[in-house]
């Protein structure tokens, strides 16, 4: 139930750094999935083409690492590490 | 010329609150009020749809962690109807004592950890905790009091796994009970101790005037069985809800909007109960309501926080009550035959009336099913309060206006309560 929340927070958080960044087209995001997350990486993958699509981030390459720490602080939430951007001959 | 650059974020993505609030402003007046919920629908009707009969407690139970009690026993009253066998003696006082246990969960969880810290001034239960530790702590027990009575009698807490068309899987010895009926002592004093205690918080003038729905039975303070009454005069049996009451798909919504057909909005939950129910109160409970000043009526939702308290007194003093009669019936469940039919449930969510229907073939196999929650049957009613209340506070900044918008949700105690700290209120207009 809280995926698409989750994924509106994700989508927006990129879409602003491509902001910042000048950036026509997103092309990766890399984002690491703690192991209390509920999510698998191919689960996750599923939600972020669904929520990427129309938007400068479709077709981005996704990178996700899963973590099997239960015990990391962060065990629960879904960190994003980096965004890759083309940025469109405007830098 | 075309650059590929990588940015490092290290952004906690969030889950955002499955709520939202819409103020429309026009010439300084409130024009709207919109409560949207994002949370997307489960379709758990169309899911029953094929399985069989006894599935159907045990599915709907994962609708809410909070009353999965409420549905599981609509889904039993509803199937029993529809084999034409009542349960009766010992059982039906164990699903009473069952919900006894949810009322306690739920109602403490809101009275303590939602509803008290905006009264005293607090944005939660842990910074309550800081200043008020006794008083967080008497709440946290009480809590697991609720918690112990639905874990001994069905198994676990959240989702519990022992009841079943009939009456249950297995049914506990006296003694299973021995250690928790010590503990209700504790837990009915200190029930009462918190009617006192929320009498005492400082409460708005604020008394909308609403039609209240709530099960109506001839001599208890309903869980299970009753008719469905209003404060309005309506009064009619289960089986006939759905000639009296609709919901509407709205389009800022995804949850429906209940109304009654004739009239309109209606409220349900514990003033509703209240306000039909009081003479059937124990006489412990209805003393801690008239030293609170409820009075024979209580119109003021700020004051559903008193309501809930009185509520737990009753959950506690009747937990007692069937305890102390309690003799293990031979049998866990009574027997039936399973036929093709149609059945009913409407029994008391701590949120208000919950209305189950199912149709069944002759194996058993659900063909349809319907499911009304509380929550859905309210939103049109809360929805109207809240544009009563903006209007007297429309002068207040955003900021203050959000945290007031908080509050007064979380007088409904709606199933999205817990999001509603993250309630993003929008106003538009001038």
């Amino acid at each position: 139930m809280h995926e698409l929340s989750l994924m509106k927070s994700l989508m927006r958080k990129v879409d602003e750094v491509a902001d910042r960044e000048g950036a026509g087209r997103v092309l990766g995001v890399k984002v690491w999935l703690g192991a209390l997350s509920h999510f698998s990486p191919s689960h996750f993958e599923e939600h972020f083409v669904q929520a990427a699509t129309g938007t400068r981030a479709e077709g981005a390459r996704l990178d996700c690492v899963l973590s099997d720490d239960i015990g990391h602080p962060h065990a629960q939430d879904v960190l994003i590490e980096s965004v890759l951007v083309d940025r469109d001959g405007q830098g | 010329m075309s650059e590929a650059r990588e940015i490092k974020v290290d952004y906690l993505a969030r889950v955002e609150g499955e709520g939202g609030m819409t103020v429309k402003v026009r010439d300084g007046k409130v024009e709207d009020v919109q409560v949207r919920i994002y949370e997307p629908p489960r379709f758990f009707e169309a899911f029953l749809r094929g399985r069989k009969y006894i599935e159907a407690s045990d599915i709907t139970a994962r609708i809410c962690g909070i009353c999965p009690v409420a549905y599981q026993m609509s889904a039993v009253h509803a199937m029993e109807q529809a084999f034409g066998v009542t349960v009766g003696g010992q059982l039906r006082e164990l699903r009473r004592l069952l919900y006894c246990g949810e009322w306690i969960e739920s109602h403490v969880l809101h009275v303590y950890m939602l509803h008290a810290p905006d009264f005293l001034g607090y944005q939660d239960a842990i910074s309550l905790a800081r200043d008020h530790r006794a008083v967080v702590e008497q709440g946290l027990r009480l809590k697991k009091i609720g918690n112990e009575i639905v874990t001994t009698l069905a198994g676990r807490e959240i989702h519990p796994i022992n009841v079943r068309v009939g009456g249950f899987y297995r049914v506990p010895l006296r003694e299973d009970f021995a250690k928790l009926r010590k503990e209700l002592d504790w837990a009915l004093d200190a029930a009462v101790k918190t009617v006192d205690f929320v009498a005492g918080l400082p409460f708005p003038d604020f008394e909308p005037q609403h039609e209240y729905v709530a099960l109506l039975h001839p001599e208890e303070y309903p869980f299970n069985e009753g008719d469905i009454a209003s404060t309005a005069g309506l009064r009619i049996k289960k089986d006939d809800f759905l000639e009296h009451f609709e919901e509407l798909h709205v389009r800022h919504s995804n949850a429906l909007h209940g109304r009654i057909k004739a009239r309109g909005p209606y409220f349900v939950g514990p003033q509703a109960r209240y306000n039909l129910n009081r003479d059937r109160l124990s006489p412990i409970a209805r003393e801690a309501a008239d030293r609170a000043g409820l009075g024979a009526r209580c119109d003021n939702p700020f004051k559903s926080i008193v309501v809930r308290a009185v509520e737990t007194v009753e959950a506690c003093a009747e937990a007692i009550r069937i305890l102390d009669a309690y003799e293990r019936p031979d049998r866990p469940f009574v027997d039936y035959e399973i036929k093709a039919g149609v059945g009913h449930g409407c029994t008391e969510a701590p949120r208000g009336i919950l209305y189950h229907r199912y149709e069944v073939d002759e194996k058993g196999d659900i063909v349809s099913a319907r499911i009304i929650p509380p929550t859905a049957q309210n939103l049109p009613a809360i929805e109207a309060d809240l544009r009563h209340f903006v209007t007297e506070h429309i002068d207040l900044d955003q900021e203050n206006l959000t945290w007031k918008c908080e509050q007064a949700i979380r007088n409904y105690d709606p199933c999205i309560s817990c999001a509603t700290h993250f309630l993003k209120l929008e106003i538009d207009g001038d």
